[in-house]
């Protein structure tokens, strides 16, 4: 039994994998301690709410909202972190604050996905014309067209994403009309039955158009760079310089060599910039009004809503630890040059 | 100089010295870097615009005065717009304040006619109407009907009012009446609001002019306390090793795991300034890991360098190491990653204050897209100089910060230097 | 590569597939919108949290027992056929023969019994003037009252009755025990947990559960339920969401009425459209509170030069547009009350404030203040005006409001630096006193008067709750006024006004609140809050804006709508 934990102490990937754990359990407790010791408390801010808006009384307020609320401000913290802790371990995120009853996880499920389809379209269509260009910007360097895409990824790169966003609505919704901006909010038309169906499909990827395409304005210029100075430094590399010698033409060493070589070590910054676009999401949803998960991180934020917090931070924290695990486990397999070195 | 003096200075151990040197090491590379940069077009163009950012906004304030006063009738009006000067068809010749001595002019209250007026009460009679006709009093239709029955010679109007109420009337009784006796004589009487004004009818121009200095005070804030935490860390993991060195990694991995921007919204929250600056010290303290990682990879290559490896081997400190042998030859990268910590704290502060939870008492670019949004002005075509001025300025700033940085990279980084 | 793409072609398909509702029917419909949560969040517990009520709409589903009319201050019956004070000062309700649930069961005496005794399981304030809830006979229960009031009258009446078949288990159970006993906390929370299978309508339309999804739900005729019968509409359908969602329905018309506030700019885009704003004064709005405990602000003669200083007008438009209209009689509640409850002679007695410059010199100068060489006011003592005024930032209405009314001040020599607060945390600095000035609301969204007065009395004068510390002090203002009317306790009369059941008393006592109030600003009311109801009278025939129905604003309860179709004169537009 020692034995083998020892062993397992020593075996690398059980090592990272207890790594990330512990990095989630920390980051958990963390969020735990921190959206508790934000000003107002859940029941507080909905009585507000109702107060400023309904201009209703202090009592009728508060009889709105506290008995049906699933929040005690009284509770000890250490208790309410030990059951959180205790559910967490069978993967229970606990229910909603402000709507007793409802799992948080159930939440998640119903925001996430669209988060997920936004970024991962926006990442992936980014990162596929960015290793194009930048291949492009490596082979041709000191072109006119090499500097023209520096130049444009610097305008990419430089314009936060959400000032992309604004641009894109102020700009091409409003000034010049190409499209309705109110229609375009939401994730799908909701006149429209959700189903598997044409008019469906096509309004889901209609409404997600802008952000996808704000993600891939702000993501496209930093691909094309990296790509290019990656490029370059394999194309320097004695393995291409012998592939030149023996005669082999340069559309067999791009997509035999060079292209491999140069895009691994750009699969490991897609992990990083997963967690990035992830987190930053928040308000490119708030802008467009596109209700992903950061949407609803928001909408938790404001009223309170602790557990619900809590979950997508939780959520979130996941997606970055085991994205970078997933990069530092495949890595060595897509490399040649690490997995020898890794035997040492 | 004794040689005692030298070796007492080579062994004080005070790491913060490094921190000292990097304005020395700032002004040498800046020397450098200016002589190539003239070969750099995208560089000396974002160089250039770094000059004038600053001069318009830490220098420009002190000549352009805020325009902090509400004009009901100038509410949301766009680029452009200005106070004209209507007078009746037979009045024509009416086209400046002089030619209006003896005459009876009318002006609108709350549109800054009345203080255009003002200097020339004496020599003429005012009639003055209120832009609202909620309340007692006669209101704007009427000083435009009276003005077309010559019950007045003339009138201050603000051009949009003009659109509205002459060029679009309704009323085809009005209009005809309008049209055959009023007759714009002067369009551009008053001063013009070069970028429209906001949702308080106050000129956008002055608020554009006086938004950034805060903003950028608080990004380089950010970028300083980022830069100089991760350089610190980033250098002392690396020579010390050892526990502090897996320590400080440990936290490093812990830090970055959190989603950066969503930590900054809940600390913002729970922080609570008064003071858009301390929101750049938060930014700071916030955004040194993934610098710290990179500067603690750096030193421990430059470390394996053969000329670090030689001032090892005569025996020279740690500290002298690290000062003398590994930061200048750091120096452009700190530099470079100081520059992107400025555009990440600029990023990252203007989202929060989007989102209305950073402060929001400087009437800054960010400020101004706040209010631009929650009062709709995003998808008024009108409107919209109100957000489009502040996010163009934010987007060239930060262009012109990424161009620089680019530059510097590419002077300072052999690798990417042309000649590969 | 390949394989990032067949996931996400796979998660695609299961995003297309998730979700799938039946063909909704055909008929006149009447297409308007509430946001509500979808199950399993929403649920049809309409006494517990997250349940789908429709806001002002479910008096559609669960029908009220009255209906306020403002503009006259008369109640009209609805499912209380007769209602009123008996001769011991307990109140009794008559409910309509003849109307049953949409489960087959009939409406009584008990689904008004089960209702309270449900209120009371909760702990709500209705409970806290009645000792007591009596079957009569089928038709008739009687509050027994501890003290008798308008405002019990008010909530009693504008209660949704709820089904006893559905909720009937739980009430009894309650009504057999007191709070404190055992299991009271238990049956609370079974209460907070119960999720009916269905909805249970005994009004005019009843909403079908299959078809509820994320856009919108359907409520089809419930021909049997309170005022079915009458009705022009076959179906409602109810979009959901806020504002940003349901406007893109509004501009292409499929959703022809909303209640939900829209910007400005919206509202022009709107009307150009030929789409209806209708307006009614909601009996608040924001005004500019003081913290007494800091001079100059507790003389009387600096609040009032603010409020000579500040043009409201100018105030209200720069924040709400045609919405925001200024307040007039400055009495502490709404024109609209001012005008219902107090004299004519009270009125034109009344200072309105008018924007007047040279008034409010003459106030500061008449207390010893002067202007320095920068023409900036300094006090007796020779110290600047300089005070921060703080605001919710998250409230774009309130935040115009504060930066124009900084504006307006410094420009006649006030020093006023303005500082937004998140709105989580602005109350709770007002309840502790850690302000100079604030923008918070003045007036309340109640006909009874006396209530308006809550807010700067009670809310923000020592008795907001404080986190976690209970009551502060507050805006530091002594409830014993003297003013021209002699000495009153202001708190004691804003109460004392809103009970007994005798309107000329009640006005009495109004009008010392009113007038004190006009006379000593404890705070400086700027505008009210006027809805901007967007209404498609191409699509829904409702009376035209010159009715005296529109005074009913109704955020929850007396809304307009819903009274014109429970009276049936809500019909569909002939195209």
């Amino acid at each position: 039994m020692v034995d083998l934990l020892q062993k397992a102490a020593k075996n690398y990937t059980v090592r990272v994998f207890v790594q990330a754990i512990l990095t989630i359990w920390a980051v958990a407790t963390l969020t735990f301690l921190l959206v508790r010791e934000m000003p107002g408390n859940p029941i507080d801010v909905l009585i507000e709410q109702i107060l400023t808006q309904e201009g209703v009384s202090y009592q009728e307020a508060y009889d709105r909202v506290a008995a049906s609320f699933n929040f005690d401000p009284d509770a000890s913290l250490l208790d309410l972190y030990l059951s959180w802790l205790g559910d967490l371990l069978r993967f229970d995120l606990g229910t909603s604050i402000t709507s007793p009853g409802t799992a948080v996880i159930d939440e998640i499920a119903r925001f996430l996905p669209w988060t997920v389809f936004a970024v991962g379209m926006g990442l992936l269509i980014s990162f596929v014309l960015g290793i194009i260009l930048g291949m492009t910007m490596a082979y041709y360097r000191d072109s006119f067209l090499d500097h023209s895409l520096s130049l444009l990824s610097s305008f990419m790169t430089g314009v936060p994403n959400y000032i992309w966003g604004l641009l894109i609505i102020i700009v091409l919704g409003i000034q010049l009309d190409l499209f309705n901006v109110g229609e375009l909010r939401g994730t799908y038309d909701i006149s429209l039955t959700p189903g598997l169906n044409a008019a469906f499909v096509l309004s889901v990827f209609k409404h997600a158009a802008l952000p996808i395409t704000t993600y891939v304005i702000a993501t496209l210029g930093g691909w094309m760079l990296n790509m290019k100075s990656s490029t370059m430094g394999v194309l320097n590399e004695d393995y291409v310089n012998v592939a030149e010698a023996r005669g082999l033409t340069d559309k067999r060493i791009i997509s035999a060599y060079v292209g491999r070589n140069a895009a691994l070590p750009l699969f490991t910054q897609l992990t990083i910039a997963v967690g990035f676009v992830l987190g930053s999401g928040v308000v490119i949803e708030e802008i467009f009004v596109y209700w992903g998960i950061g949407h609803y991180l928001f909408q938790s934020i404001t009223v309170r809503d602790y557990t619900s917090m809590q979950g997508v931070f939780l959520i979130l924290t996941m997606a970055v630890v085991f994205s970078n695990l997933f990069a530092d486990l495949t890595y060595g397999l897509l490399d040649p040059r690490v997995r020898i070195s890794g035997d040492k | 100089m004794t040689s005692e003096e030298n070796v007492n200075r080579q062994t004080a151990p005070n790491p913060a010295l490094a921190i000292l040197l990097i304005p020395w090491g700032l002004l040498r590379s800046a020397a450098r870097f200016l002589r190539r940069l003239r070969s750099n077009v995208p560089g000396m163009i974002g160089f250039i615009g770094l000059v004038a950012y600053f001069i318009f906004t830490f220098i420009m304030p002190h000549i352009i005065e805020f325009d902090g006063d509400p004009n009901l009738d100038e509410i949301v009006g766009p680029i452009g717009s200005r106070i004209q000067l209507a007078a009746h068809s037979e009045n024509a010749h009416l086209r400046s304040f002089e030619d209006l001595a003896g005459k009876t002019v009318g002006v609108v209250d709350q549109t800054g006619g009345p203080d255009l007026i003002a200097p020339y009460a004496d020599s003429l009679t005012i009639e003055t109407y209120r832009w609202t006709s909620r309340r007692a009093g006669p209101g704007l239709e009427a000083s435009l009907i009276d003005l077309a029955n010559k019950e007045i010679d003339a009138l201050l109007i603000f051009s949009k009012t003009v659109t509205e109420l002459i060029d679009n009337q309704e009323d085809p009784e009005l209009k005809a009446l309008f049209a055959e006796n009023i007759v714009i004589t002067n369009p551009e009487l008053g001063p013009p609001h070069l970028l429209g004004t906001d949702t308080q009818g106050r000129d956008i121009a002055t608020h554009v002019v006086h938004g950034g200095r805060v903003l950028i005070l608080t990004a380089l804030i950010g970028g300083v306390i980022s830069t100089v935490i991760a350089l610190f860390l980033g250098s002392i993991s690396a020579l010390t090793g050892g526990v502090l060195d897996s320590g400080l990694t440990a936290l490093t991995n812990l830090i970055l795991a959190i989603p950066r921007f969503p930590l900054l919204v809940v600390m913002a929250g729970l922080i609570q300034f008064n003071n858009t600056l301390y929101l750049g010290v938060l930014i700071g303290l916030l955004g040194w890991p993934s610098l710290m990682r990179a500067i603690r990879s750096q030193v421990l290559s430059l470390r394996e360098r053969d000329f670090v490896e030689a001032a090892r081997s005569l025996g020279l400190s740690t500290n002298h190491i690290m000062l003398r042998e590994i930061l200048p030859n750091m120096i452009s990268y700190v530099m470079i990653n100081f520059i992107f910590s400025i555009t990440f704290a600029m990023y990252e502060q203007i989202g929060l204050v989007v989102l209305g939870l950073a402060p929001i008492n400087d009437y800054t670019w960010g400020v101004m897209l706040y209010f631009g949004r929650s009062r709709g002005t995003l998808y008024n075509a009108d409107g919209a100089s109100m957000a489009l001025s502040p996010v163009l300025a934010i987007a060239l700033f930060q262009v012109c910060l990424v161009l620089f940085a680019r530059a510097l990279e590419e002077i300072f980084d052999p690798r990417l230097r042309t000649a590969v | 590569m390949n394989k990032r793409f067949m996931v996400l072609a796979a998660m695609l398909l299961v995003f297309a597939v998730f979700v799938s509702a039946p063909a909704l029917g055909q008929g006149a419909t009447l297409n308007v919108a509430w946001p509500y949560q979808v199950p399993p969040t929403g649920h049809f517990n309409t006494f517990a949290s997250g349940g789908i009520t429709l806001g002002q709409y479910q008096d559609l589903h669960e029908p009220p027992l009255a209906v306020l009319l403002w503009a006259s201050g008369e109640y009209e019956g609805m499912v209380a056929e007769e209602f009123g004070w008996d001769a011991d000062g307990n109140y009794v309700i008559t409910m309509v023969d003849g109307n049953s649930w949409s489960d087959g069961s009939a409406m009584t005496a008990d689904d008004l019994m089960a209702t309270f005794n449900i209120f009371r399981l909760r702990g709500d304030a209705v409970w806290a003037n009645m000792s007591g809830i009596e079957k009569v006979d089928d038709s008739t229960v009687k509050f027994v009252m501890d003290t008798p009031s308008s405002l019990v009258e008010r909530i009693i009446l504008t209660t949704n009755l709820r089904p006893a078949s559905v909720f009937g288990d739980i009430a009894d159970r309650a009504a057999m025990m007191m709070s404190g006993d055992d299991g009271w906390d238990a049956l609370l929370e079974e209460l907070t947990e119960f999720r009916p299978e269905a909805p249970v309508s005994g009004g005019p339309y009843t909403i079908l559960p299959d078809t509820i999804n994320e856009a919108s739900l359907m409520m089809e005729l419930n021909p049997g339920g309170f005022a079915g019968d009458i009705q022009n509409f076959d179906m409602v359908r109810m979009w959901n969401g806020e504002t940003e969602v349901v406007t893109p329905l509004v501009s292409n018309e499929e959703l022809h009425y909303i209640t939900h506030g829209i910007p400005p700019t919206t509202e022009e885009a709107f009307a150009d459209q030929g789409i209806d704003i209708v307006r009614s004064g909601m009996n608040n709005g924001p005004g500019i509170y003081v913290n007494h405990a800091v001079y100059p602000l507790n003389m009387v003669e600096v609040r009032q030069a603010i409020a000579y200083t500040v043009d409201r007008i100018q105030n209200g438009v720069v924040s709400l547009g045609d919405s925001g209209v200024a307040v007039e009689f400055m009495t502490g509640m709404s024109d609209g009350l001012s005008l219902a409850w107090l004299s004519d002679d009270t009125l034109d007695a009344l200072n309105t404030y008018d924007h007047d410059l040279m008034k409010a010199e003459e106030l500061l100068q008449s207390v010893g203040f002067s202007r320095d060489e920068a023409g900036m006011w300094m006090d007796d003592n020779g110290d600047p005006l300089a005070f921060e005024l703080t605001f919710p930032q998250e409230y774009a209405d309130w935040s115009a409001a504060a930066e124009n009314a900084t504006a307006q001040l410094n420009d006649f020599g006030f020093d006023i630096t303005s500082r937004g607060v998140q709105f989580q945390q602005h109350p709770q600095d007002i309840y502790s006193s850690d302000f100079e000035l604030a923008i918070r609301n003045w007036g309340l969204g109640d006909p009874i008067p006396g209530r308006s007065y809550l807010q700067a009395y009670n809310r923000y004068n020592g008795q907001g709750e404080v986190a976690g510390e209970g009551g502060g002090a507050g805006m530091n203002f002594d409830n014993n006024v003297d003013y021209s009317g002699g000495m009153v306790n202001v708190f004691d009369l804003s109460n004392a006004s809103s009970q007994g059941v005798e309107k000329a008393d009640q006005a009495a006592l109004v009008t010392q609140l009113a007038v004190s109030y006009n006379e000593l600003l404890p705070a400086i009311p700027l505008w009210e809050r006027y809805t901007n109801n967007s209404l498609n009278r191409n699509y829904i025939s409702v009376p035209d804006s010159s009715d005296s129905i529109y005074a009913n604003f109704g955020g929850g309860a007396d809304n307009w709508m819903t009274y014109l179709i429970l009276k049936g004169v809500a019909a569909p537009a002939d195209m």
